[in-house]
């Protein structure tokens, strides 16, 4: 088996208090993988200590990512590597040109991998037609990034980098939450775009309504900062019926 | 040429006592002119300008040749645009109630001021140019708009040949009965050039409205003092953008008077210290008894990019009535953490991230510029500066080189 992720035995602080106490997780290349736990559990530390946020302290354990341990790297050579968080929430940042912003990035990436950088027109011939595809407003483009956006709009930006900086591996934050039907819609029709059986997925959610639109391969239990299980998609309806608290430990 | 040494007092200046400056040397001799221990909270080096022995330097007016910018070398008008009227004038508007001595001694110092009349819509560029080396220059403009008239004006400054040169320069603006102006000052300074103290003056009749901006950026020395008063539902904006590295001292000292009912005043400054650069932002707004309806903000950000860069930050408000509107606030950090990681998030390097985020921390301010063709000079000027020193070091020998070096970081 092909492991895009392997984690062992991480324990992982935010500040004085420990959240995640020795989890171990395997995610399977070219799969879609769901985590779902109770609040607190410790689901989005795990997305931050995978992309190294600066929130979280790791005190024990390993992250591999396509076999290499990348704890000690920077975030953005994480990035550059192929990994990519669509983020819960989206920080606002006034005065940069959303355009401006993805095209510094999206270049970025192409000389990483030793392509040519894609000039003005290119990129925003590209961009457009994925916000098109996503039902962004054009206008969103050429906003300052994230300022002013309704929750929806920043998850279809989210999508939009997504789908532009085409990773390797990708990290859906609670990327559901707060989205309207046609939202959701639109932004699982992005996520579906670039599931190519390569790419893996690792959709973090309370609800299984995006669970609908992206079918999931495998399903992964978070609680008290360990996973207590793993099982295939109809885990999910037995999650949505039982709810967390009668899972033990597998 | 005369002799002066600021620090000996009024006695030195008797010489320029003229009648119309008679106002100024009262109100002078009330104040007192600054000395180290009076301008220490200002955190400026006042005392080693007015201890130096300056030579007062006073250019011969010359023809003004017909241009499409109005040109200042030395305080001297060379060049204007045949619409702008321009002429010199003994006799000026001095406020009789400004908070600083400096803009006393500027008018002292100048016997005559320049005159813009600007009796319709107009954009005007005003370039100064300093080209005299250890020399103290003193020279003041005053421009009346006619009532309900649109004025942009745009200031530049050039005085890399002006070595340890102090000038001492600043304007009165009378915005008259349903006008709006927007005055826009840029300047960049370079260790080792001139030193400039700016005072102006802004009286905002009734329904007027004045849209202020500085831009100082550089490694060197300056400062501005400005003093505005606002007459009955009139508005004044201003914004300040400073970016000070090295060892340079730079900020903003301003008193704005709300002096008649239901005016407005908005102020902003945001602040980018490197190195061991110094800001001062020391902002009072005053409401007097007869501002009812005001509504008057003020507000002042810093970000220190290293340890070593200092802000003083003083923002006050002096209020004499209840029936206002007014906040005021201050902060002095760092560059937002969760941004940053944003930005690194999706490959973009630490550097370059930070400068992406000093950029649009600039931005806010320069965006808000009206004018497309100024906020655009703005921008060059700023990254000039900001994108390193070699480009800095060689706008000391070039002044038209900034298209090049723009052109080919595109």
């Amino acid at each position: 088996m092909n492991n895009m992720i392997e984690i062992k035995n991480l324990h992982v602080d935010i500040g004085d208090k420990s959240i995640l106490k020795g989890l171990n997780l395997s995610l399977e290349a070219g799969k879609v993988h769901v985590i779902m736990g109770p609040n607190g559990a410790g689901k989005s530390t795990l997305s931050k200590a995978i992309v190294g946020h600066y929130d979280v302290s790791v005190k024990e354990g390993e992250i591999l990512y396509k076999g290499k341990s990348i704890l000690e790297e920077a975030p953005e050579v994480r990035a550059l590597n192929g990994i990519f968080m669509s983020f819960q929430n989206p920080v606002e940042v006034p005065g940069v040109n959303n355009a401006y912003f993805l095209r510094t990035a999206v270049n970025a990436k192409r000389v990483f991998e030793g392509k040519e950088e894609l000039n003005a027109a290119e990129f925003l011939r590209a961009s457009k037609n994925i916000a098109k595809e996503l039902g962004m407003k054009p206008e969103l483009i050429n906003r300052s990034l994230n300022e002013g956006f309704s929750g929806g709009e920043k998850k279809r930006n989210e999508t939009l980098q997504m789908l532009m900086l085409e990773p390797d591996f990708i990290i859906l934050d609670e990327i559901d939450s707060g989205l309207d039907i046609d939202a959701l819609r639109a932004v699982s029709e992005g996520i579906n775009t670039i599931k190519d059986g390569k790419r893996t997925f690792l959709i973090i959610t309370h609800y299984s309504r995006i669970l609908e639109y992206v079918e999931p391969d495998f399903v992964h239990v978070l609680k008290d900062g360990k996973i207590i299980k793993t099982a295939g998609p109809e885990l999910v309806a037995e999650l949505e019926e039982k709810g967390y608290t009668t899972l033990e430990e597998s | 040429m005369q002799i002066l040494t600021l620090k000996e007092g009024l006695e030195t200046l008797q010489s320029f006592q003229t009648k119309e400056t008679a106002t100024a040397f009262s109100r002078l001799a009330e104040l007192t002119l600054p000395t180290k221990k009076t301008e220490g909270y200002r955190y400026f080096d006042i005392d080693t300008l007015f201890s130096k022995k300056w030579q007062l330097y006073r250019a011969k007016k010359v023809e003004i040749s017909v241009s499409d910018i109005v040109e200042i070398v030395d305080g001297i008008v060379v060049s204007a645009p045949k619409e702008v009227l321009v002429s010199y004038s003994t006799k000026r508007d001095i406020d009789t109630e400004h908070f600083d001595a400096l803009y006393y001694l500027g008018h002292i110092l100048s016997p005559e001021v320049i005159q813009l009349d600007c009796k319709s819509d107009a954009k005007i560029k005003i370039v100064h140019r300093f080209t005299q080396a250890s020399v103290l220059l003193a020279y003041r403009l005053q421009i009346q708009t006619s009532p309900n008239i649109s004025l942009h004006i745009a200031e530049s400054f050039e005085g890399c040949d002006a070595k340890d040169t102090f000038v001492l320069y600043g304007y009165d603006l009378h915005v008259q009965r349903d006008a709006r102006v927007e005055m826009i000052k840029d300047e960049t300074l370079i260790e080792g050039s001139y030193t400039p103290i700016y005072s102006n003056f802004i009286e905002l009749e009734a329904q007027s409205v004045a849209n202020i901006f500085s831009f100082d950026f550089g490694n060197a020395d300056g400062l501005q003092l400005l003093k505005a008063k606002l007459e009955e539902n009139s508005t004044f904006n201003a914004k300040h953008l400073l970016y000070a590295q090295g060892n340079g001292k730079r900020g903003t000292i301003s008193h704005i008077v709300h002096t008649q009912k239901n005016a407005k005043s908005f102020q902003m400054a945001k602040n980018i210290l490197q190195d061991k650069a110094k800001g001062i932002f020391d902002a009072l707004i005053k409401i007097e008894k007869e501002g009812g309806g005001t509504k008057a903000y003020q507000n002042s950000q810093a970000v220190l990019l290293n340890d070593g860069a200092y802000m003083v930050s003083k923002p006050q408000l002096e209020i004499y009535i209840d029936d206002v509107e007014a906040s005021h606030g201050s902060s002095i950090g760092e560059l937002d953490e969760e941004q940053l990681f944003y930005l690194r998030s999706r490959g973009i390097p630490l550097q370059e991230a930070k400068k992406i985020l000093i950029l649009a921390f600039a931005n806010e301010i320069i965006d808000a510029i009206e004018e497309k063709e100024i906020q655009e000079s703005v921008h060059i000027s700023f990254e000039n500066v900001y994108y390193g020193q070699s480009q800095l070091e060689c706008m000391l020998s070039c002044h038209n080189c900034s298209d090049t070096i723009i052109g080919e970081q595109s």
